[in-house]
């Protein structure tokens, strides 16, 4: 009797964790995902509050310029990516049409992460404000092949710090 | 300041801000073609349960961004420019699993 409960267990164990395993990780991946984005608010939030110059991000290239003493390029850039189970779930979504939350998500994520490390790279270097940002965005696919479910997005910030 | 041993006055607006620009040397280009290290690409894979940032991507790529921009500041370096102004950069994948980290600028010589 218990010779076949085992023996049972051992063919549906494996399979459920199979057929598990997009529902898993996408849960894993809205939790996860989640958690980041609330730590990146309490971030900007911190940002925001020891913010002297309100103009301090700024895609004009001539605003403030001539009265600089120096200058500093600035490059960040992150690579972000959907869980395995949010891509899973998009297929079918995409079958519909209509907004993929998950991926906006991540991509909201990533954009926002990125101008943040940004601002503390010109920190870092003594900038006391930013100029000419520009933002690009590319996808790095995986090693294997060039439409695998595990592409990623990459962002890239730069722009140039002045120094008052 | 800059990464690398070559240091320059590097801008990605039309001027050097606090100097002026006597002499234009002309585009200076710098690329690199990375692709990724194995277990890196596996350990990627494994975050990619969970999504997020894959910190190993960024790494490789903040550092291939350097490399490329350093080959710029030496092809610059050799012309007897002192600055590069305007840098842009443009990331392609040209191959499965491989980049292309690419950037330009225009050389200048300021005071």
């Amino acid at each position: 009797m218990s010779e076949t409960l085992i023996a049972m267990a051992w063919i549906i164990g494996p399979l459920a964790v199979t057929l598990l395993f997009p529902f898993t990780s996408w849960a894993l991946g809205r939790w996860y995902q989640n958690r980041i984005m609330n730590v990146l608010l309490e971030k900007e939030k911190l940002e925001g509050a020891s913010l002297q110059n309100e103009n301090h991000l700024s895609t004009a290239s001539t605003t403030a310029l001539m009265s600089a003493q120096a200058s500093a390029l600035l490059h960040v850039s992150i690579c972000v990516g959907p869980s395995i189970g949010q891509i899973f779930f998009m297929w079918f979504k995409s079958l519909f049409g209509g907004r993929l939350q998950s991926y906006d998500f991540v991509l909201e994520y990533g954009r926002r992460e990125v101008l943040l490390r940004l601002r503390e790279q010109a920190k870092s270097l003594g900038c006391t404000s930013i100029h000419n940002v520009r933002l690009e965005t590319s996808v790095i696919s995986s090693a294997r092949n060039q439409d695998s479910k595990r592409a990623s997005v990459e962002f890239l910030a730069f722009a140039t710090g002045l120094i008052q | 300041m800059q990464p690398g041993s070559v240091s320059l006055f590097m801008s990605n607006v039309e001027t050097i801000p606090g100097k002026t620009i006597t002499r234009s040397f002309g585009l200076v280009t710098g690329s690199t073609v990375r692709s990724k290290h194995f277990g890196k690409d596996l350990f990627a894979g494994l975050k990619n349960i969970v999504g997020g940032e894959l910190r190993q991507y960024t790494e490789l790529l903040n550092e291939s961004r350097n490399e490329a921009l350093q080959r710029m500041m030496t092809q610059a370096q050799s012309m007897g420019a002192n600055g590069i102004v305007n840098i842009r950069f443009a990331t392609s994948s040209v191959a499965a699993g491989a980049s292309e980290l690419f950037c330009y600028g225009t050389a200048v010589f300021v005071e």
